[in-house]
């Protein structure tokens, strides 16, 4: 973990940020990567800046659930090809309410990535009513499954059916595996 | 003409991997089409949680079946990062040889794959012929063929065999001699053309839209949109090679960016084999048992040049065993999911097997 970074660009536009919003935290994790804790409410407005200073690409939406602390983290990972920057923009949510205003209109990319952050951690992203369908789970019934409290054990005991295997080893070379 | 309903997929030759697309077709023409993804039942994202960060190779290489090694290179390189690991030189060297190796194998893959498609089934049978020549040094370097579970955190599981060189120089020389077989066979042949030549277009609007890298991006844009050259990670500012672009996106320049790649990751093997340091091709990254090896808390992005485009791991730890979180980004997640909803929409049905087989699909990574 660095404090700063000699790549051009990068303290340019950390400072940038700073003066502009409300910038919680700033680590630079590789020379081409930093990471900026930014409060929720200006995480619209920081990303369409960048979107209009070279960070053409969004690379990925995804989340963590932190459930001791009660929050998600989103996490925005943008990146500026023709200078080979990245910046991943983490905000918090609230666990228990987990709401937040879609990027769509910045990054149209992000359709899919939030309604996948929707199906595996819940969190719910108005203005992006897709968002709210199914996509790889069918019929899901049971807590959003990359919640650190979903436990997967529990969920195949209760869903599918209990199967003991015998195996049974004969005189030649063994019968083959049986299943009741 | 009414409108009907039609599968493509999963059980399709035509199809790439567990998933499948609904079409609404009128006459021959897509007028809506979704990819629905959701049947590979592995959901490795979860599991990993579940695993210690050593028992993790196992699974990570099955994320993308073709070219299981960008996985392995991602998570290796993670978790050295955040644990300060220092991998020594022979240990780059021999990553990006591996790395590269797969890259030949997907694109032989998927030159040969657009013969499914096509009906030019000589192409598939001859890209296949040649991949398993790359499949044998696989064997030799890691015991095994298709998930090599080899670039591990700390460097590389085992030094290479002695001799190994001659075999890859021979088998290389034996495919870059018959590449321009390939070309006379796929891009010189006049039905191969009327199916690929101004078909299945993908404007550098759409890559930035849609957030599409990797060949899509570089035959659409004309820049050398490449992480190896961008971010170079092991030791790729050591050796040299170029990247192909073009401007104008069709379903032949992408396929034939594809061919010419294949010629410079054949340059990169040759440098790397010239220039393979002396030394220890791993470091011992514990004290104790590997299985309780913990990375330091923090979080990082780890992206690696795949043959798709850019495919990365969020990997979050919190000081423990096991990761806490890894989110992996798939580099046909874009075009795969978005694109099939936004894009597809207008072109014939027979076009979208080749729609998948050019933009580089990989219907596992979307599936996590």
């Amino acid at each position: 973990m660095m404090n700063s970074t000699n790549r051009p660009g990068m303290n340019e536009m950390v400072n940038e940020l700073k003066a502009r919003f409300n910038v919680e935290e700033v680590t630079f994790v590789q020379d081409h990567e930093a990471h900026v804790d930014l409060h929720r409410k200006d995480l619209h407005e920081a990303l369409t800046y960048m979107k209009q200073n070279g960070f053409r690409q969004l690379s990925a939406v995804t989340c963590i659930d932190w459930p001791n602390e009660k929050i998600f983290q989103l996490i925005f990972n943008i990146y500026d090809w023709s200078k080979g920057n990245r910046f991943i923009f983490r905000v918090k949510i609230d666990r228990e309410e987990a709401m937040f205003t879609t990027i769509t209109n910045i990054y149209g990319g992000a359709k899919y990535y939030e309604r996948e952050v929707h199906e595996f951690f819940g969190v719910v992203f108005e203005g992006n009513d897709s968002a709210l369908k199914q996509l790889f789970l069918e019929q899901w019934d049971d807590l959003p499954p990359l919640r650190k409290d979903f436990d997967s054990r529990a969920y195949s005991d209760r869903k599918y059916v209990k199967r003991e295997y015998k195996t049974s080893f004969g005189e030649k070379g063994g019968e083959p595996f049986e299943r009741n | 003409m009414k409108e009907i309903k039609l599968f493509l997929g999963p059980q399709h030759p035509g199809m790439h991997g567990n998933a499948s697309v609904h079409m609404y077709v009128e006459g021959d023409i897509i007028n809506k089409s979704r990819l629905v993804p959701g049947m590979l039942h592995r959901g490795f994202e979860k599991s990993m949680e579940n695993r210690t960060w050593m028992n993790n190779i196992g699974l990570i290489p099955r994320v993308c079946v073709v070219e299981p090694d960008i996985n392995e290179m991602c998570f290796a390189q993670g978790a050295e990062i955040l644990n300060e690991v220092l991998v020594p030189e022979k240990a780059h060297y021999i990553r990006m040889l591996i790395l590269e190796l797969a890259r030949i194998s997907i694109h032989l893959m998927s030159l040969g794959g657009i013969g499914g498609p096509t009906g030019l089934y000589t192409a598939m049978y001859w890209a296949q012929a040649d991949r398993d020549l790359l499949l044998d040094i696989f064997e030799a370097i890691t015991g095994h063929r298709v998930y090599h579970m080899y670039i591990v955190p700390g460097g590389v599981r085992k030094d290479l065999p002695e001799g190994i060189e001659k075999l890859i120089i021979k088998t290389l020389d034996g495919i870059e001699s018959r590449l321009p077989e390939y070309e006379d066979l796929i891009f010189n042949n006049p039905t191969m053309q009327s199916r690929m030549v101004g078909e299945i277009m993908l404007p550098a609007e759409v890559v930035w839209d849609l957030g599409v890298t990797g060949i899509g991006m570089r035959s659409a844009t004309g820049e050398a949109y490449d992480l190896r050259k961008v971010n170079p990670y092991a030791r790729y500012d050591q050796v040299e090679f170029d990247v192909p672009v073009a401007t104008y996106s069709d379903a032949y320049t992408r396929m034939k960016l594809k061919m010419l790649e294949v010629y410079q990751s054949i340059r990169i093997i040759r440098q790397v084999l010239d220039g393979m340091p002396e030394g220890k091709p791993n470091v011992k990254i514990s004290r104790g048992s590997a299985l309780k090896w913990t990375v330091k808390e923090g979080q990082i992005y780890s992206a690696v040049e795949s043959s798709r485009g850019e495919f990365g791991y969020y990997m979050v730890s919190d000081g423990g065993t096991s990761p806490y979180r890894v989110a992996v980004r798939g580099a046909s997640y874009p075009q795969g999911l978005l694109g099939i909803e936004k894009y597809m929409p207008g072109t014939r049905i027979d076009d979208a097997p080749l729609w998948f087989d050019t933009m580089g699909i990989c219907s596992p990574e979307i599936d996590r």
